[in-house]
């Protein structure tokens, strides 16, 4: 089976300032299957933004290459469409507006626009709030918000930066698990960053460990946890489990990072 | 950063439209909270004190008119300085009555409208196209440097020579004095808008045309509805310059004529329909803005 998404010897060096550079992904080769759960689990400056923005045709590599269908991104590609942690909402049109906009782009008639927002806006339980503005919205609302956008553009990929990490906990557990639940019922590939593990072990069907700066895998795991998942399976022991030898991966990075001097 | 580029006049304006932008986000979590009986507290609170604040703005007026009306009636201030309000108001109301007035009003309005409007239809333009390309911001930055510290009264010689004293060059004057402002808030406004917005855009499918109608020009309404009601102002004052040099109507005209006359009583009740007219433009514009704006109704309180 030949993979949705690849990266082949990804190398990405940022220039910081007159000869000076970071190099923030080193050498980074990985695939991802159709329909596969992806989260890229590691401490920050790790590269996980670099790998997403790369995936998103956002930045290219320095060297090597990433591939959507064995075709090289090079361009902004919305076939690997991206959800912001900044939720990056218009806030010039209602939800309707801001739902209906990749069927607008893609020449759609209106009464076609309306009929498949709706579906999105009902499918992550906004019914009621198309005439409402983002800013009338909690954090929670709008990140729903742009969850039906990005499903109702009907993107191959969902390339998802953080996109809990500024909710409330509470609002968070929701939000997993509306996502578990559209993402089993849309069967969509989606690649998740995040550096909480719990996050990536409910999540995820695999984990890519990453080790910091510069970005390299560090370990992969399969997460074989039961499916379909629910916030439950954290009590579970196989859970624990598996918490605990993804912390052993990881703790190392962590500690060797938080002693080194930021680089910038 | 491109602050320090504007008009210094300018600038302070635009530093207080983003505060206001600032805090209306800080706020909004504030609004997020539910509102139960612990914030109609504060709410009536704030309400009081907006309602003494207006009180203390009333009393002042009334005394200065006071301090006015008894200062000339008691004769300290001499008329030949100073007429009495009830001359400015008797000279209002006969000049209201013959309506010759509401004809100086009509005039200047209808040149600061020409003239402002053919400034915005130019000068938005113009700026967005400066803002998202740079050639062309490299083609017409000379001219602006140069042009921005010319107070709109050193265009009337010139326009004179070329324009005559028509209307054609009140109007010259107003869009002289009014197109590099609205040129600055909009290329500043278009330059500000969130680039995350522009990359989500297109990653949804957007190309250059969608991203300018649907990104680009509603993120920089508000900035440029913001420097359209500064520039506004300044348009007026234009106006009244023109008219003060040569004109047979308008309310420069009006003022110019009462000091010609020796009628000081006409000179304030000039004064006065400037400010009211101004005035009631700038309500006009802010209705006009939320109108226009109907998102940002949320982000502001």
């Amino acid at each position: 089976m030949s993979p949705v998404l690849a990266a082949r010897n990804v190398t990405k060096v940022f220039t910081t300032g007159k000869d000076q550079s970071l190099l923030a992904v080193d050498n980074l080769s990985f695939e991802i299957g159709d329909g596969e759960f992806l989260c890229l689990l590691g401490a920050s400056g790790c590269g996980k933004s670099t790998i997403l923005n790369m995936f998103a045709g956002f930045i290219q590599p320095t060297s090597g290459e990433v591939l959507l269908r064995d075709k090289p991104i090079v361009d902004i590609e919305p076939r690997c469409g991206m959800i912001f942690q900044s939720y990056a909402l218009f806030p010039w049109k209602t939800v309707r507006g801001n739902v209906e906009f990749g069927l607008l782009m893609k020449g759609l008639s209106r009464a076609e626009r309306r009929e498949r927002a709706a579906a999105f806006i009902e499918m992550v339980n906004l019914r009621g709030f198309e005439e409402h503005y983002p800013a009338e919205l909690s954090g929670g609302m709008q990140q729903r918000v742009t969850i039906a956008r990005l499903l109702a553009a009907d993107p191959e990929v969902l390339l998802m930066d953080e996109p809990f990490a500024a909710l409330d906990a509470m609002t968070r557990q929701v939000m997993q698990e509306e996502l578990l639940r559209i993402q089993e019922r849309s069967g969509k590939t989606v690649v998740f960053i995040t550096h909480s593990i719990d996050e990536a072990l409910i999540l995820s069907s695999r984990i890519l460990v990453m080790s910091a700066r510069p970005g390299r895998i560090k370990a992969v795991i399969t997460n074989d946890l039961s499916t379909p998942r629910h916030i439950a399976v954290q009590v579970s022991p196989e859970y624990g489990k598996l918490k605990s030898t993804v912390w052993d991966l990881i703790e190392s990075e962590v500690r060797r990072h938080s002693m080194e001097p930021a680089p910038n | 950063m491109g602050e320090s580029e504007l008009h210094p006049e300018v600038s302070v304006v635009a530093d207080i439209v983003s505060n206001e932008r600032l805090q209306s986000r800080d706020g909004l979590s504030a609004q997020r909270m539910p509102p139960l009986e612990a914030a109609s507290q504060p709410g009536r609170r704030a309400d009081r004190k907006r309602r003494s604040l207006l009180l203390i703005s009333t009393l002042s007026v009334l005394l200065v008119l006071a301090l006015w009306y008894f200062s000339t009636e008691r004769g300290w201030v001499s008329p030949v300085f100073l007429p009495k309000p009830g001359r400015v108001l008797g000279e209002g109301a006969a000049s209201l009555a013959s309506g010759q007035l509401l004809i100086d009003i009509w005039m200047s309005t209808q040149r600061v409208l020409l003239g402002f409007m053919l400034a915005g239809a130019v000068a938005i333009p113009l700026g967005i196209v400066m803002a998202v390309w740079a050639p062309a911001k490299a083609a017409v930055d000379p001219f602006v440097s140069l042009l921005r510290p010319l107070p709109s009264i050193t265009w009337i010689p010139l326009t004179m020579l070329w324009l005559g004293i028509g209307e054609a060059q009140k109007i010259a004057i107003v869009f002289m004095g009014s197109w590099i402002y609205i040129l600055l808030y909009t290329i500043e406004s278009t330059k500000r808008v969130d680039p995350l917005l522009i990359r989500a855009a297109r990653n949804l499918g957007a190309r250059d045309l969608h991203v300018m109608l649907h990104v680009i020009l509603p993120g920089a309404l508000p900035g440029i509805i913001a420097g359209l009601k500064v520039t506004l102002a300044i348009s007026w004052s234009c106006v009244l310059t023109a008219e003060m040099i040569a004109a047979q109507n308008g309310l420069g005209a009006v003022i110019w004529q009462g000091k010609d006359w020796g009628n000081l009583a006409l000179v304030l009740v000039g004064m006065l329909c400037i400010s009211i007219v101004v005035l009631l433009a700038d309500k006009a514009a802010g209705v006009l803005e939320r109108l226009m704006l109907p998102w940002e109704r949320h982000t502001r309180n």
